[in-house]
């Protein structure tokens, strides 16, 4: 008995170790044809067989990164897109690095191409971003949230960093559009002010450039860089309809900005019409009766505007601010 | 610091006797009165309406935007920098009407005043050039503006120099360029000017095209030479932050973190400036419609400023007091209008039938706006009373709060906490805590902290993040390193004082992990599988067993807190604590206050061999 069971496993010793050298030109292969591909495009396109001869099948000693997504127009997936582009700057950033090696390889399936696939994994959405490790099966953590880190490709890059330790860095093909339309506004600018160049005392025009600094104050105070810096919704919508107004003191909605702008200047074409009811700030006299009436209208007018839209504003302001006990006309 | 001992000694030179504290106390409301006998004179000086100074002074009296700053205790350089910015902006204003040396030389010394005590004279420096430089574009530009501005270049540098921290930046630095380069350009306008007088218009014209080509050319090659060995590098990440000033927001963590640095939302505007949000305006539209030098002036500092104070909330300081100067003109200038239709008029008899019609009703509507003009002046003054007592004048180390019957409880947690460490703990011992409360704990406590509140190196800081963000062995490790004896977390679950630590946690994460050594601190891990900050049964398990979670709830799982509730809901998120039941094994719990507010901690020895 004993002799048998050693013989046993001597025979078994022997077939590991054939499996090994098999293993070992069998994963060589597979790797040389892998980066025969990756030279020609940097994303590899899988349909089932290469899926499951390259990703799945064992012999490998590399991390594969593969996106399932569906591309066809007739899928009407917009954000497919936009992550199939910052997806190919991840794959082209790694293919065309220093960095660049064996042990990460960029594929991708198109739905229509393998549907068999999704099945297969049981995916039901699209674009997904999965990582494939060298041993062992995928986790949950291996397949990458959008929603939490975006799409952009640094959160890719971050991702798979985790994932796998290999580190790249992201090498955009650089951005002309931005100088582009930077340049051709520059041209429309130029163009114009030489057109005009005989003609041009509109630059002086204390009135235009009231307005601009007018309107850059309105643009302020509401908190358009808030929203510039923090990028908060449009409005909020829950069970019981739109929320226009966010409730805490520290947050605001883009909309919300809005209103209050636009009650800011409702109140200051009012002081404005009275300024100029008043007699303008040069205080001029009204010289014929129908002025007089004309001016008597736009005083009551202006200070309806205020009076109105200051307690609009406050009300609005009280909504928001706890405790805040003053009010005016409305509550 | 320099200005209170020279106070100090002043009063003691005239056989006041004061304290050098009560000094310290009284400084910023003393400077703030200067600042409004400051403000009175620069919007007098501006001639647009005579009596704007006035109501421009009572307003900067009480703006909630500056009593932050004003309010007596608040010992701090904005006080005083405020007051120097609007005294050279005085000193600048008169020195362009009046074209003398003398006011152009006190603004040089106010500008020095102003540049040894903050560091936001970087945008005083680019006001004014800015100023001459829409000057010299209006053609308004004038001998006295030359005399005015090279006079405060030249000395106002040389000055500024002196001090250490500023050194040769006028020179070198991107942000003091345009102060350089409107210098020069100045000389050169003043120069073609002097040709212009001498020759004659064909030669004139020939020899300002040679000398403008010269000039281009050698400027440009100058830069490009510069650049190319490395002297000035125009194109770094700090050029770009000028421009764009969100940029080291989203880049860097340490500053994104501070509440001062965030950008201001509608209601922060409001609710520092009430009024003045539409009164501005107006006051804008006063000043475009009467264009003078020193008009412009107003109009480029407030426009700037109304910029930066919207990219971040502390540079409402800044925007403080030229809301005020315009809404002054606004307020006054409307006022005089309308009040003289309320007055009874002396009738010219030969114009006396045309004026009938005009008058029916004017002296009315005059009346209700006066009065209603009186009504918005009047919120404005219950709105700056409301905010200032509820947002700046109660000390932020005593909290209060009010009870369900309307009775006032005190939270004096922190003072107990201070005074615990400095009676019970050896001298020498080091308090690790995140760095808000650095200050506190070092005037207080008497005792060494790890971190304080300056800010200026950030890996300490993050070190302390990564001990706050570690689990227990590995935080222990940290502690060894930075050799802590006591560490001091805020906590305030158990009363629901929300500015705690665990609402801070986050930082501490995002600013442990951009140093190297933390790298392996992950924000992901600290959230939930969708991605949620949760510290219940369902928040992720790293959070759950960090160190700051730890002490933060110790023995938390065994109080009650609120009716209704299970033991250990925290009164804050608003949930049950996931993770009640666990012990310390490196730290000992040393002493907790009254309302939980503060927890000390020990840190245990190394232990002995053979355990």
């Amino acid at each position: 008995m004993k002799t048998t069971i050693k013989l046993a496993g001597c025979y078994h010793h022997l077939t590991l170790l054939t499996f090994v050298l098999s293993t070992q030109s069998v994963l060589e292969e597979k790797v040389e044809q892998l980066t025969d591909m990756t030279a020609k495009q940097s994303i590899i396109h899988l349909n089932l067989n290469k899926f499951k001869e390259y990703v799945r099948s064992p012999p490998r000693d590399y991390s594969f990164v593969v996106m399932f997504t569906a591309m066809a127009p007739s899928r009407r997936c917009a954000i497919c897109q936009h992550v199939y582009e910052e997806y190919l700057i991840v794959a082209n950033s790694f293919r065309f690095s220093p960095a660049y090696n064996t042990k990460l390889f960029f594929g991708m399936v198109d739905f229509d191409e393998g549907s068999d696939i999704f099945q297969m994994l049981r995916l039901n959405t699209a674009p997904v971003i999965m990582h494939f490790p060298a041993k062992g099966k995928p986790k949950p953590a291996d397949s990458m949230d959008f929603e939490r880190a975006g799409i952009h490709a640094e959160a890719i890059i971050k991702w798979i960093q985790d994932r796998t330790d290999v580190q790249i860095r992201v090498f955009r093909p650089p951005n002309y559009s931005g100088v582009v339309a930077f340049a051709m506004l520059f041209i429309l600018v130029a163009g114009f002010l030489y057109l005009r160049r005989n003609n041009l005392e509109f630059l002086y025009n204390k009135q235009m450039w009231a307005v601009v600094a007018l309107l850059f104050c309105f643009a302020m105070v509401s908190g358009q860089m808030w929203n510039q810096i923090r990028g908060p919704p449009f409005f909020h919508r829950t069970k019981n309809g739109p929320v226009y107004i966010n409730g805490g003191s520290h947050g605001q909605f883009v909309l919300e900005s809005y209103i209050v702008a636009i009650l800011n200047g409702a109140v200051v074409i009012g002081m404005i019409m009275m300024i100029e009811a008043a007699g303008g700030v040069k205080g001029t006299e009204a010289q014929r009766a129908q002025d007089g009436k004309r001016r008597r209208l736009q005083t009551v007018v202006g200070l309806v505007l205020v009076c109105v839209f200051f307690s609009l504003l406050l009300s609005v302001f009280r909504a928001k601010t706890q405790g805040y006990p003053y009010s005016f006309l409305f509550k | 610091m320099v200005t209170s001992a020279t106070l100090y000694n002043i009063m003691q030179f005239l056989n006041i006797t004061i304290d050098i504290r009560n000094v310290c106390v009284f400084l910023a409301p003393f400077f703030s009165s200067l600042t409004t006998i400051v403000t009175y004179l620069l919007t007098k000086e501006l001639k647009v309406c005579d009596l704007a100074g006035l109501v421009a002074a009572a307003m900067i009296a009480i703006v909630p935007g500056y009593i932050s700053r004003s309010v007596a205790g608040s010992y701090d350089n904005e006080g005083i920098a405020i007051f120097c910015m609007l005294l050279t902006y005085y000193f600048w204003i008169k020195a362009v009407n009046t074209g003398t040396i003398l006011w152009a030389t006190l603004t040089a010394l106010a500008y020095f005043y102003m540049v040894s005590s903050w560091g936001g004279y970087v945008f005083l420096i680019n006001l004014i050039p800015l100023h001459v430089l829409a000057l010299m574009l209006l053609g308004r530009f004038s001998a006295r503006v030359y005399v005015a501005y090279s006079t405060l270049y030249c000395v106002g540098t040389v000055l500024s120099m002196q001090i250490s921290f500023v050194g040769f930046q006028p020179v070198q630095s991107s942000e003091h360029m345009l102060a350089l380069g409107v210098f020069g350009l100045c000389q050169l306008y003043a120069f073609a000017d002097y040709l212009r007088y001498h020759l004659s218009p064909a030669n004139f014209e020939l020899l300002f095209k040679a000398l403008l080509t010269t000039l281009l050319a050698t400027l440009g090659t100058a830069v490009v030479v510069l650049t190319v060995t490395g002297k000035i590098s125009p194109w770094t990440g700090r050029f770009y932050s000028l421009l764009d000033p969100s940029y080291a927001k989203n880049n860097i963590p340490i500053i994104a973190s501070v509440s001062e640095h965030q950008p201001t939302s509608w209601s922060s505007f409001y609710f520092d400036l009430q009024v003045l949000v539409f009164l501005f305006p107006a006051g804008l539209y006063f000043c475009f419609a009467k264009l003078t030098d020193a008009n412009i002036f107003i109009i480029l500092y407030g426009v700037l400023s109304i910029y930066f104070a919207g990219v971040m909330v502390r540079l409402m300081l800044v925007l403080a007091p030229v809301m005020c100067i315009v809404s002054g003109v606004a307020a006054s200038s409307l006022l005089s209008l309308h009040v003289k239709d309320i007055e009874p008029k002396v009738e010219k008899p030969d114009k006396k039938k045309k004026h009938e019609n005009n008058l029916v009703f004017r002296s009315e509507v005059g009346a209700i706006f006066v009065c209603v003009l009186g009504c918005l002046l009047v919120s404005y003054v219950f709105h700056c009373t409301w905010v200032t007592s509820e947002a700046y004048s109660s000390p932020s180390i005593v909290l209060s709060a009010r009870a369900h019957d309307g009775a006032r409880i005190i939270f004096d947690d922190f003072r107990e906490a201070y005074t615990w460490l400095k009676m019970n703990t050896p001298e020498d011992s080091k308090v690790m805590s995140w760095w808000d409360y650095g200050y506190q704990i070092t005037a207080m406590a008497n005792r060494t902290v790890i971190v304080d509140n300056n800010t200026w190196n950030n890996t300490h800081i993050s070190r302390v993040g990564q001990a706050m963000a570690s689990s227990e062995e590995h935080a222990y490790e940290i502690m060894r390193e930075l050799d802590v004896d006591y560490v001091l977390v805020i906590f305030g679950g158990l009363v629901g004082y929300s500015s705690d630590d665990i609402n801070k946690f986050l930082w501490m994460v995002r600013i442990g992990g951009s140093t190297d050594r933390g790298a392996h601190i992950k924000e992901a891990d600290y959230y939930t599988g969708s991605g949620e900050f949760r510290v219940d049964a369902h928040g992720s398990p790293t959070l759950l067993n960090c160190l700051m979670y730890k002490m933060s709830y110790y023995k938390f799982g065994l109080v009650y807190t609120e009716g209704g509730r299970p033991p250990g809901y925290d009164r804050v998120r608003g949930a049950e604590i996931g993770n009640k039941d666990f012990n310390l094994d490196v730290l000992e719990e040393a002493y907790t206050t009254e309302h939980w507010l503060v927890r000390i901690y020990k840190v245990k020895p190394l232990p002995n061999r053979g355990l």
